[in-house]
């Protein structure tokens, strides 16, 4: 409530600001960390299920490796809604904004599937997890006057991604 | 006195987002009293005006040593010693984003 009403007073009147840049600033920006880390993420899921369809549950093998992928799992979803929040506060302009007007609500939506992520085990939600942080870069490459192209990743899951064209 | 500034940039994430606003004051009375993990907001010659986090302070010669918590920030080496004289104000109050 107070924040937007203090957002309300910046738009009118534009308050000062203060930069905490990711600074050096090195401007090396690029989202297949996380695009690696939301691949990461559906591999987890993927041994968790499979760790699920065998009858080991009583072992503590079970309870160790499961709780191992969950923590891989979470870490991973963490790291890549941060990764996309560091590329779009530091990076991302305005005028990038009105040439992708889809970014965001893609960008919010990327915090949302991740969150999803965490919460459950679904592979959908991972599956949509890689879709849109793919979409992320293909947006990102364009702005950078980088071509893309689409590939499967060489390790499992193997799914498509979006590379640059170099 | 008292100051609203918006924060810019993801150096200080997760306790700082970029379009996060703070209440700063600009009292030079707090300076001196700056703890370890306060958050400060000064003008640097070669970088413009950032927001850090306080990692050292020397209140005998008026100098802070600050840095961020995102790994890719600026590192406290390069930024230097901060003198009291580039202090803009210290951080007192944190309005956040909703969500999260």
């Amino acid at each position: 409530m107070l924040y937007k009403f203090i957002q309300a007073i910046d738009h009118i009147h534009p308050l000062l600001d203060a930069k905490a840049h990711c600074d050096v600033p090195c401007g090396i920006y690029d989202p297949i960390s996380a695009q690696i880390d939301a691949l990461t993420v559906v591999r987890m899921m993927d041994l968790m299920a499979g760790l699920a369809e065998g009858d080991e549950k009583a072992r503590v093998d079970f309870h160790n490796s499961m709780s191992r992928y969950i923590a891989v799992k979470e870490e991973h979803a963490e790291k890549a809604k941060n990764e996309i929040r560091v590329i779009w506060g530091d990076f991302i302009k305005d005028a990038h904004v009105e040439k992708y007007p889809e970014l965001p609500n893609l960008v919010h939506k990327i915090m949302q599937i991740g969150s999803k992520c965490r919460q459950t085990a679904d592979r959908d939600n991972g599956l949509a997890f890689v879709e849109s942080i793919n979409k992320f870069a293909e947006i990102f490459w364009a702005i950078k006057d980088v071509k893309t192209k689409k590939a499967n990743a060489p390790y499992a899951p193997g799914l498509e991604m979006v590379y640059p064209d170099l | 006195m008292l100051k609203i500034i918006k924060v810019t940039g993801n150096s200080l994430s997760p306790f700082f987002l970029s379009g996060d606003y703070v209440l700063v004051s600009t009292s030079r009375q707090s300076f001196k009293r700056l703890q370890i993990g306060d958050s400060v907001i000064f003008s640097h010659p070669e970088f413009g005006r950032l927001i850090k986090l306080v990692r050292t302070n020397n209140p005998e010669i008026e100098i802070l040593e600050v840095e961020g918590t995102h790994s890719n920030s600026i590192s406290s080496h390069k930024l230097g010693p901060i003198p009291y004289s580039t202090l803009l104000g210290k951080v007192i109050f944190h309005f956040k984003q909703s969500g999260g």
